[in-house]
């Protein structure tokens, strides 16, 4: 490989940071999701770049099932804010205290 | 530099750009936008990586879907463009910079200082074609296949019964 | 590539194939007739539930693997067994509340197929993979289950919190996999353990891994047993979600995650176990002490009940800290995870079936209103006694039995510290449960409230069902001890352990 396979995993490594990051520091809940959709590309990035380096397609499926999830989870993540938005106007994770928390 | 470490670059500079500019940016919107670009990059490294399939799939999947449904969900809640009153992040926002850098030290480090059982140099055996891939789902990885439908099954379902109008 | 024999292949995986079949029968029924409100659905869900929980039986004492990643052995089997039990039970008293809360009955008796389905796969799954997939089919279907009153904020709000809680911590088990993943080369649990039993590896950098990726991973499987500090979507999720799917979260999805733990620790890492065994023992420490705590100061029933349960979670995961590799006896931790699930599961389910007829009858979960419950509703408030009884450990309840097995499998391990925390935090639970009990027998009942408590039949059934399974593991657990064991077998047939 021209460029080798650690590159790739370094880059995984702060796209991951980079999602946790989102996710700590946002309060929109909307915005914390697209930062849990960063960490998840970083991982798929990882897989991907294991795979080649291993010569190994467990890597890949599993990127494919990946993905396959994260579409099923926003489909009901953004289902439950359209539904709590109904209820309580707003998408602020900090402004849903209903419950104690 | 060749043209494949000249495409790494720059895919990697969109990728990593993209994404802080979309943990820092006040219009959920324009995060989303930011979010797109990651996920354009993230495609390239995988075509660059030999997973073609996957490459295309990353477009049709994140971009086409995935983006799309987080725009949807964003124009059917207010504060699109941002309140510039409210504060767009927590109160500790000093303590998870450094934390955030701390992970991302601790990871690179790990990433960089383990050797990777590499294969043998020489053309891959895996193709990342979707007829490899498409074999193996009705193979080896036959169940995980049946699961991910009723995956997508039970997600279906669960939306539209906590989303739709009654 | 080895053909797929799909005669054999459809008889092991049997009672997936009941659940599934039964899943899609109650959907299609369900979108044929009008009308879901009557016993037709609910039936067919029992039989489904009955017909896979007695197949399952069929399968104790084999070694074989179904679709290459499908373990069918007697963990499998165990929890099969675990997972259609109880599910049955919360069928019964999910009936008349999800009748009369909300208009999706026949989905909601087809997801909790589903889940249950998913339960199994997640303890029978040996590649990483399939392991993955069926973690995140329990979470998301989870999710939907939480939020089904899709029109009361709290079940909203609570569903959303456990599903952000619950995708950051799978991202981050997700990361942890794929470090196990580029050090082995391969997804399978097996390949994972034969790649570190090389001792050549394991004078390598590659074995630095396996710390970092252990810690990663324990993201994802602690937020499935509401291990501290990934507990946190426990209490808002089981105060907000309706109260049979609260009781199926702290038992069903609880024991799956414990599954988990067991076989990915013993199956792929067992060589490592002086590592991971030392990070259980303090998140074993940390959840039963921060649960017991907090529930001291808790005036919600379910949110009590959560925190109860986030405690229980501890020491559980003692049994596992606990495991002694070499010994086979009923001490050696694993039978103790198992059996102490098997009475948490009457215990709990019990306490929370008391908690949704009450709830049912009198609008409320707040302990204040189980005032002079005694007078209102004298069996649920005998049964919630024994229920509180067990939670604590006290003879001659399922509880007791429990907490032996794991306090016992501690001293075995010489982790004499271990069970005296563990029993430490016993006696501070006491205190908690027995505020409850106090309310209801010693405290006058609101004014208005003089009649009896009514409930409908197949919830006193269910309740009544609990309260046996409770006293018997009590007084007599032989039985129950000899299908921990069986469970334990399992182990004797891994390669690499």
């Amino acid at each position: 490989m021209i460029v080798p396979v650690s590159y790739y995993l370094v880059l995984g490594a702060i796209l991951f940071s980079i999602g946790v990051t989102g996710v700590l520091l946002r309060r929109n809940a909307i915005m914390v999701f697209m930062s849990i959709e960063l960490m998840l590309n970083a991982v798929n990035l990882s897989f991907v770049a294991m795979s080649r380096a291993l010569d190994s397609l467990d890597g890949q499926v599993f990127v494919f099932f990946v993905m396959t999830v994260a579409a099923a989870e926003v489909a009901v993540g953004l289902a439950l804010i359209v539904a709590i938005f109904r209820s309580l106007g707003s998408a602020d994770v900090d402004d849903a205290h209903v419950l104690k928390g | 530099m060749t043209a494949e470490q000249v495409v790494f670059v720059l895919a990697a500079v969109v990728t990593l750009g993209s994404a802080l500019g979309m943990v820092t940016t006040r219009s959920v919107f324009v995060g989303a936008l930011w979010m797109i670009a990651v996920f354009g990059g993230v495609a390239a490294l995988f075509i660059l990586l030999g997973a073609g399939f996957l490459g295309i799939v990353q477009i049709l999947v994140y971009i086409g879907a995935i983006a799309v449904l987080i725009l949807f969900a964003i124009m059917l809640t207010p504060r699109v463009m941002g309140d510039p009153n409210a504060p767009r992040y927590n109160r500790q926002w000093p303590l998870v910079a450094v934390m955030a850098s701390a992970l991302a030290s601790l990871l690179v480090a790990l990433v960089l200082r383990t050797d990777w059982p590499l294969a043998q140099e020489g053309a891959p055996t895996i193709t990342g074609f979707a007829v490899e891939l498409g074999k193996g789902f009705m193979t080896t990885y036959i169940l995980p296949f049946e699961v991910a439908s009723v995956l997508l099954l039970v997600a279906l379902i669960g939306a539209i019964v906590i989303a739709r109008e009654e | 590539m080895a053909q797929i024999n799909w005669a054999e292949t459809i008889w092991l995986l049997g009672p997936e194939v009941i659940l599934t079949v039964g899943a899609l029968v109650v959907l299609v029924v369900d979108f044929v007739r009008d009308d879901d409100r009557g016993p037709l659905l609910p039936g067919l869900t029992l039989i489904t539930l009955g017909g896979a929980f007695l197949l399952s039986f069929t399968y104790l004492g084999l070694d074989r693997t179904a679709l290459f990643m499908f373990e069918v052995d007697n963990l499998t089997s165990f929890f099969r067994i675990l997972a259609t039990g109880t599910s049955v039970l919360i069928l019964l008293v999910s009936v008349d509340y999800v009748r009369s809360r909300s208009r999706h009955a026949g989905e909601f008796y087809s997801l909790l197929l589903w889940v249950t389905l998913a339960v199994i796969l997640v303890a029978a799954s040996s590649d990483l993979i399939l392991l993955y997939l069926s973690f995140e089919l329990l979470s998301i279907t989870s999710y939907i289950l939480v939020g089904w009153l899709r029109d009361e904020a709290r079940s909203n709000e609570a569903a959303i919190k456990y599903l952000l809680y619950g995708a950051i911590s799978s991202a981050v088990m997700l990361y942890g996999m794929s470090l196990l993943y580029g050090a082995a080369g391969s997804t399978r649990l097996e390949d994972i353990a034969r790649t570190f039993s090389d001792p050549a590896v394991r004078v390598g950098t590659l074995d630095e891994l396996v710390l970092p990726a252990v810690v990663l991973m324990l993201a994802g499987f602690g937020f499935k047993t509401s291990l501290v500090p990934f507990h946190q979507w426990a209490p808002d999720a089981y105060e907000g979600a309706p109260t049979p799917v609260t009781a199926f979260l702290s038992v069903g999805s609880k024991a799956a995650g414990f599954a988990v733990l067991i076989r990915v620790f013993l199956t792929a890492l067992p060589m490592f176990q002086v590592d991971w065994a030392a990070v259980l023992v303090a998140f074993s420490i940390l959840t039963m002490t921060l649960g017991n705590l907090v529930a001291l100061v808790q005036t919600n029933m379910k949110r009590l009940l959560a925190y109860s349960s986030v405690a229980q979670a501890g020491y559980i995961l003692m049994g596992l800290a606990a495991y002694v590799a070499t010994d086979t006896s009923t001490l050696n931790g694993i039978a103790g995870v198992l059996l102490y699930l098997v009475a948490y599961l009457f215990t709990n389910l019990g306490a929370f079936i008391a908690v949704i007829a009450y709830e049912q009858a009198t609008g409320s979960v707040s302990i204040a209103d189980y005032a002079g419950m005694v007078r209102r509703a004298p069996w649920l408030a005998g049964a919630l006694v024994v229920f509180f009884l067990s939670l604590a450990g006290i003879p001659p309840t399922a509880g007791f039995v429990g907490k032996l097995a794991v306090f016992g499998a501690a001293i075995n391990a010489q982790l004499y510290y271990l069970a005296v925390i563990g029993v430490v935090n016993s006696v501070i639970s006491v205190y908690y449960y027995f505020n409850v009990v106090r309310q209801m027998f010693f405290m006058p009942p609101p004014a208005e409230g003089e009649e009896p408590v009514r409930y409908p039949q197949a919830m006193g059934l269910a309740l009544t069902v609990s309260l046996v399974g409770t006293l018997l593991i009590g007084i007599y657990p032989q039985p129950f001890l000899d299908l921990a064991n069986v469970g334990r077998q399992f182990l004797a047939m891994l390669p690499f352990a």
